[in-house]
């Protein structure tokens, strides 16, 4: 705001506001100091961030019959070696990216030519389609999930990629932002091609999708986003096969059956979950900040 | 128009139309029509029961919770999650540098898969060896306890202060004592939320003309809180209804932290509605159950957006 800007209240905002910071952060901090800390600083909370990285033995190792002197490691290296050889965390890693750019894919490929033929093409019934496309946006398909599921089950496909993918395929939202998208392209564009003798179909993927390329960026990032950390419905589809587990499912697998002892290998987890989509958050911010609040234009 | 063009259009919009009906239009017609049944999966046949399931939904006290829970738990998150986002918006706008650091930081959680998150929670908050039970016991005795009793304002006790009583007996179990669960919940959740509601409101205050507030200045509003209340607010009228729309229908939605941290627990106190469709629908199979459940969220969810609509049109925003 206008005319107030004393010293003192610029560094009263910044207090405020570094309060604000250190409790957004302090879960962030905790989840990677952990991972980096031996399980006696943790339960100590000792070590500061990095902890003291003193050797530990790793007893499983022993176990196998090693020398004890062998088995020795630094907790960081443990705890993340831990993440990867207690369970199938690569497996759990490319299910999320198979099933998150498969869901992508695909909401593409059904919605630009259905967004294309609602605001290029003339047809008897569009405005009803169109219509339809606003009630579909009013169901959110989180409320429906149940009957999905039956659904699913009733045809044999749950504990597939299927049903991972299936419920995802139609955005509506997608049709919804692409057809506003298109709206704005000239007909003269279209025509030219037409002219050229290029079909339909052909126009859609050649001349409209690289002028939607930023509302198609957006779109990439909200999809993405979105299904990475989605629990719920994999929660849903997806019972005990430990195959399709998609990362967060994995993480909630690792936390049921831990009895408390591996904290930092746990950690470690987490750490690989988050972080793909902070970094490329932090490298991009004004992109995914415009893509995550894409929903803002419903 | 040439046949051949709407030839293509029937092609296109067909896989959409398909899909549309099959995944989102026809779930709805069938978690209405299970939830006049006692249907469960792997049961071929099945009883028509009437309104019971509603019925339940308002007598038995499981439900009954389940409904207060979902309710609490969205009448604390949106307010508290919105004010935030409007508060750090205000402050990120106006403060003269480094506005960008802060904004990246508060939206760190939205991007962050909230399930792993929660379980980092789930260990910050232990009761022993998490780390703020344990920061708060290291402030005991110190002159930490000394601020934070409130005993310094002369209207305090600070001596039976909740702190201080904290110190003396034991801090809490955030996710073991009812009388905590919920209100640790919500925190996650306002956590998790209001970065989300910050830029939206940062984006609405883009679009607020700067020479309103000269205007408003001329006309005797100086102090900071009159041009906020004659200017900021009002104008930012269509995003805060949106805002508060969006966030009322993800707290309905709350799942995640839930599922990963109490499950629904204790005594029912944080037994939202998406965990019970979860746990009514799919562990213990009773379809019927879930779907009144589902058909209740849903009109709940379009009540909402109705209203949300019904504002928008009547122009709550004066450009």
């Amino acid at each position: 705001m206008i005319g107030q800007s004393s010293p003192f209240r610029e560094a009263f905002k910044h207090a405020v506001l570094i309060i604000g910071a250190l409790i957004v952060i302090l879960p962030f901090y905790v989840m990677t100091s952990y991972s980096l800390k031996s399980q006696r600083e943790i339960t100590t909370n000792t070590g500061g961030f990095f902890g003291a990285q003193e050797k530990v033995v790793d007893e499983y190792c022993v176990k196998l019959g090693n020398a004890r002197d062998t088995c020795e490691v630094t907790p960081a290296i443990f705890n993340y070696t831990q993440a990867f050889k207690k369970a199938p965390l690569v497996r759990y890693l490319l299910n999320g990216l198979f099933v998150t750019a498969s869901i992508f894919l695909i909401q593409v490929i059904v919605a630009m030519p259905c967004a294309y033929a609602l605001s290029k093409l003339r047809f008897w019934g569009r405005d009803v389609v169109f219509g339809l496309v606003m009630f579909c946006l009013l169901i959110p398909v989180h409320a429906i999930a149940l009957p999905i599921y039956i659904m699913l089950s009733k045809v044999g496909l749950t504990n597939t990629y299927a049903s991972l993918i299936i419920p995802w395929t139609i955005s509506v939202f997608g049709i919804f932002l692409m057809r506003q998208f298109f709206m704005t392209v000239p007909d003269d564009l279209i025509d030219a091609a037409r002219m050229d003798g290029m079909s339909e179909f052909s126009i859609i993927w050649k001349v409209m999708l690289p002028t939607a390329i930023p509302a198609l960026l957006a779109f990439a990032i909200f999809s993405v986003v979105a299904h990475w950390n989605d629990y719920f419905w994999p929660r849903f589809a997806i019972t005990g096969m430990r195959d399709l587990y998609t990362p967060p499912l994995g993480m909630r697998e690792f936390r049921g059956g831990s009895d408390g002892s591996d904290w930092g290998p746990m950690m470690a987890t987490a750490t690989i979950i988050v972080t793909p989509l902070i970094v490329a958050f932090m490298l991009a911010q004004k992109r995914f900040i415009e893509g995550i609040t894409l929903t803002g234009m419903k | 128009m040439s046949t051949h063009h709407s030839r293509a259009g029937y092609l296109f919009i067909a896989p959409a139309i398909i899909l549309m009906v099959l995944i989102l239009i026809a779930p709805v017609f069938i978690a209405a029509g299970l939830s006049f049944t006692d249907y469960s999966l792997g049961n071929n046949a099945f009883n028509w029961v009437g309104v019971e399931n509603y019925a339940k939904m308002v007598s038995r006290s499981a439900y009954t919770k389940m409904l207060w829970a979902s309710g609490t738990y969205v009448l604390i998150v949106v307010p508290v999650s919105i004010g935030l986002g409007l508060g750090a918006a205000l402050l990120i706008n106006s403060v003269k540098r480094y506005g960008d650091i802060y904004k990246t930081i508060y939206f760190l959680p939205v991007m962050a898969a909230l399930l792993a998150m929660a379980i980092v929670w789930e260990f910050a908050l232990h009761p022993t060896i998490g780390i703020v039970n344990k920061t708060l016991v290291s402030g005991c005795g110190t002159w930490v306890e000394a601020v934070f009793s409130w005993g310094w304002l002369p209207w305090v006790d600070g001596a039976n202060s909740w702190y201080s009583t904290s110190c003396r007996e034991s801090f809490p179990l955030w996710f073991g004592d009812k009388s905590y669960t919920m209100w640790t919940i919500c925190f996650i959740g306002i956590w998790q939320a209001f970065g989300f509601n910050m830029v939206l409101y940062l984006a609405g205050l883009t679009s607020v003309p700067r020479e309103l507030y000269q205007a408003a200045e001329m006309d005797g509003a100086v102090s900071g809180w009159d041009q906020f209340r004659l200017v900021t607010w009002p104008m930012l009228g269509p995003t805060t209804v949106f805002v508060v729309t969006i966030t009322t229908i993800r707290s309905f939605q709350v799942f995640d932290t839930v599922e990963a941290i109490t499950q629904g627990g204790p005594s029912k106190s944080t037994y939202v509605m998406m965990y019970a469709i979860f746990e009514k629908g799919v562990k213990q199979n009773l379809i019927g159950m879930g779907s009144a459940i589902t058909v209740a969220f849903m009109a709940f969810v379009l009540i909402l957006t109705f209203v949300q609509r019904h504002l928008v049109e009547r122009k709550v925003h004066y450009s």
